[in-house]
């Protein structure tokens, strides 16, 4: 007995298969022999196309770093950006001043009013003004600086004019030095190297010291100068911590005036949102550059695409093309005769038909949706390869599609059985307002007005696992608004509303899937039972 | 199938349909069972509700609708003892017959394989076999007919139910559509069969029910109303180049009572008893020589057949 019993109702299920076997297999190619299902299924594919080719752009775009301080030029045209002069010490506005450059050692001068007035060595002079007596000249040397008057003493012999340098001379010409008949040099205001005597005349100065050696420095590429993530208040590329540029009063290397220096001071509101991020000068030029910007865009991108691409656009052509005729066109053809002259319940037949209808139009998004995901994890910002971290979005994306299809389907099913001749306008208002729905949840997520929609619940899945996945999108969006960057993660992205109080994506997620289920299985029994008392002509 | 042979498959008890103001069917009240039974009526006569009502596409406004015992309305099951073939014109296009008959085999909870083998069977058995692997938008109207005799068949049902099989059909398309429903007869099945063309009707069964405006008109042998009908004034139209030298050979006959000359190259015949006018007819215009081009029997159709009916009654 029980053993018949199983047998029995195995065939009744193998049976019931079979019937919902042919009818989504009749459905699928029926839908597939009509041009209007390619000519919506290619606009879907047109636009998520375009939407890509905007993606690729802007994270081209976007990749470009932003050097916020400035310490990336390289004014002098050395190779050696400003940071790294900085942090050697060096002049970025002096050709032959850089890293690694033989540089002056002060030894000692006579200044205006010093005693004695002359001085014999061997030394590298500056800025002398007076009579030098030389022993040796180091006529080969090449001027270190470029901004003191250096002697080319390729034009040596010039005789001096007559009179008393000091008083008759008004001004004196370059060369600034010029020769006397005993072999002394007078030299006004004259940087050179050699060994001598100095002689400097009351009111005038001299001073002299020696170049150091000159070593290699490695060149830093300017990148370095530009991005020094992520934002932790350290001094990653050292140009703000290099004490030679610290001055006692008001020192640049507490900018932020919080008494630290060289730091990044984060500063809340007292619910705990980031306000504003001040960095001290030289220190983390974040988060404005290219990683911020990057993965919020990148964020924003999927984010818009899966809520206003995939929900709101494809997932309401989609079944107002191929769902509202499942039924409807069958009875204006007359060929649903033959399809009810078989031993079928009409309410399954209802049921089939939208099987076949989700076949078409579940495989069609969720092959889109992986394309995009491949596409935009291969490329998107971030140090892996791929970008794993997306996947659980796209597949909640996937979600919302599938389900919104699934509830569009079964409304604008039973709308077009009951209203056969106007039902297409009825779906295009009721179209445009689940749109306008759809848009008052991206901007007013807590408008309860949006509950009354199908897209409302679509797209609080999608905010439900972003907040799931990418559990820091908050910190991001947090950021973008302390520093009015315009990266749309703010607009497109909300923590999802219906979690009872708890604050927990999961309780959302679930509530909103459990809501579109409900939605989609009521129309589907709506439409079973107008069905089935339907007289067909 | 045995349990069921006591009760008739189809059973109307006092059915009426009306939509809105205009009556459908008209207290109707019927049992059929067994062989073919036509179902003859002019456009209108209520042919077509009387099958969706056995169908459960319609939901009788009086009355009650049993096949096999079944209200059609509320239960599907005894679909999958009935083939039905409807008035509908359209079918699906794009698809071979072989894939529009096996996949609505599919629908009997038939396996792939048993479907396309049914499928092929019945194409076989109304003379699609070599062209089933055609798309059906190629074919003629008498082939989409039998495309949609072959579904109704396909399940080897018990009762099939064919709404103006014959609409459309070429000659040679209808003598083929008449053979497979004559087979069917033979084979034990209950088929009932509409048309508003008696001879139709007449070449296929015998047994007939007749509606007019709703109501039954006549139910039973189509011979013994024949009969009715042959006592009652006829008329034979022959189109001749020599009408008077006819006239006088047929004017000795015993079942010609006169004769008249409508117009121009025309013999009207009249005649109280049709069949022994009709078989007396070969005869005389074989031994007077004279050459005929046309016959014709004006008052051989439904109108005056059911114009006598009502008459009659």
């Amino acid at each position: 007995m029980d053993d018949q019993g199983r047998k029995l109702s195995e065939t009744v299920w193998t049976q019931l298969d079979r019937k919902a076997g042919a009818i989504t297999e009749l459905t699928i190619r029926q839908l597939r022999n009509r041009i209007s299902t390619w000519v919506v299924l290619g606009v879907g594919v047109l636009l998520i196309s375009l939407l890509l080719a905007f993606y690729i752009d802007s994270i081209r775009a976007n990749f470009e770093p932003i050097d916020n301080d400035g310490d990336s030029e390289d004014w002098d045209n050395d190779g050696y950006p400003l940071g790294q002069e900085m942090i050697y010490g060096t002049s970025d506005y002096d050709t032959n001043n850089y890293p690694g450059s033989s540089e002056y050692v002060y030894l000692g001068d006579i200044d205006y009013n010093d005693q004695p007035r002359t001085h014999y060595g061997n030394h590298t002079w500056l800025y002398a003004t007076g009579y030098f007596t030389p022993t040796w000249i180091d006529e080969e040397a090449e001027s270190p600086f470029s901004y003191y008057n250096w002697i080319d003493w390729g034009s040596r012999g010039i005789d001096c004019p007559d009179g008393s340098p000091f008083d008759d001379w008004t001004y004196f010409q370059s060369p600034s030095y010029c020769a006397l008949e005993n072999g002394t040099y007078v030299v006004f205001g004259a940087s050179f190297a050699g060994e001598g005597e100095i002689s400097v005349e009351p009111g005038w100065s001299a001073e002299w010291g020696y170049m150091t050696e000159s070593f290699f420095v490695e060149k830093h590429p300017k990148s370095m100068y530009i991005d020094e993530d992520p934002i932790n208040g350290i001094d990653d590329d050292g140009d703000c911590l290099k004490d030679e540029y610290q001055t006692e009063d008001n020192s640049p290397n507490d900018s932020n005036r919080n008494g630290i220096s060289c730091d990044v001071e984060w500063i809340y509101d007292q619910n705990g949102n980031l306000v504003s991020i001040r960095a001290d000068n030289n220190v983390d030029e974040d988060p404005d550059d290219s990683e911020h910007i990057g993965e919020s865009s990148h964020r924003t991108f999927i984010i818009g695409t899966g809520k206003i691409a995939f929900v709101m656009i494809l997932g309401l052509f989609l079944p107002l093309f191929l769902a509202l005729g499942l039924v409807r066109d069958e009875s204006e053809n007359g060929t649903l005769h033959y399809l009810l002259s078989k031993p079928i319940h009409r309410g399954e037949f209802i049921l089939y038909r939208l099987l076949g209808y989700l076949g078409i139009v579940v495989s069609y998004t969720v092959m889109l949706i992986l394309i995009v995901a491949l596409i935009t994890s291969l490329i998107g910002p971030g140090d892996s390869i791929v970008r794993l971290s997306d996947y659980p979005v796209w597949m909640g994306i996937a979600l919302a599609t599938i389900l919104v299809l699934t509830a569009y389907g079964s409304i604008f099913n039973t709308v077009g059985l009951v209203m056969p001749k106007y039902g297409v306008y009825i779906c295009i208002l009721y179209g445009i307002w689940e749109f306008l729905m759809g848009l008052f949840t991206i901007t007013i997520p807590n408008a309860s007005i949006t509950m009354l929609s199908v897209s409302h619940w679509a797209i609080q899945i999608i905010d439900a696992v972003v907040m799931i996945s990418w559990s820091d999108t908050s910190l991001i969006q947090q950021k973008a608004d302390a520093f009015g960057l315009e990266t749309g993660i703010s607009f497109f992205w909300h923590p999802p509303v219906h979690t009872l109080e708890t604050g927990n994506p999961f309780v959302a997620l679930i509530i909103s899937v459990v809501i579109m289920l409900s939605i989609s299985i009521g129309m589907i029994a709506i439409g079973q039972s107008i069905f089935r008392n339907k007289e067909i002509m | 199938m045995s349990e069921d042979n006591k009760t008739p498959s189809v059973i109307l008890e006092n059915v009426s349909k009306w939509y809105g103001q205009v009556m459908g069917i008209n207290d109707v009240s019927l049992a059929i069972d067994g062989g073919v039974t036509g179902i003859l009526g002019p456009n209108g006569a209520g042919k077509s509700t009387l099958f969706k009502l056995l169908m459960g596409r319609l939901k009788p406004s009086q009355g009650s609708v049993k096949l096999f015992g079944i209200d059609p309305w509320s239960d599907t099951s005894p679909y999958r003892r009935i083939g039905y073939v409807s008035e509908s014109e359209r079918l699906y296009d794009w698809m071979t017959a072989q894939d529009f008959v096996s996949t609505l085999a599919r629908l009997h909870g038939m396996t792939r394989e048993e479907a396309n083998a049914r499928a092929e069977h019945v194409l076989d058995f109304v003379g699609l076999h070599d062209v089933r692997h055609k798309e059906i938008g190629k074919y003629s109207k008498g082939m989409r007919q039998r495309v949609k005799i072959a579904h109704a068949l396909v399940h080897d049902p018990d009762l099939i139910i064919l709404d103006e099989p014959l609409h459309g059909c070429d000659p040679i398309a209808r003598t083929s559509i008449m053979n497979v429903i004559r087979e069917l007869g033979s084979q034990g099945k209950t088929v009932l069969v509409s048309s508003h063309i008696l001879e139709e009707i007449e070449r296929i069964t015998e047994q007939i029910v007749i509606l007019h405006n709703g109501r039954l008109l006549a139910l039973g042998n189509l011979y013994a109303i024949r009969d009715l009908l042959d006592k009652h004034p006829h008329r034979i139209m022959i189109t001749t180049d020599e009408p008077r030298k006819l006239a006088s050979a047929f004017i000795s006959e015993e079942p010609v009572y006169g004769v008249r000359f409508p117009e121009e190259g025309k013999l009207e015949i009249q005649t109280n008893d049709l069949s022994a006018a009709h078989s007396v007819l070969p005869r005389v215009i074989v031994n007077s020589k004279v050459s005929v081009s046309r016959i014709d029997n004006p008052d051989d159709n439904l109108e005056s057949l059911l114009g006598y009916l009502i008459g009659g009654t």
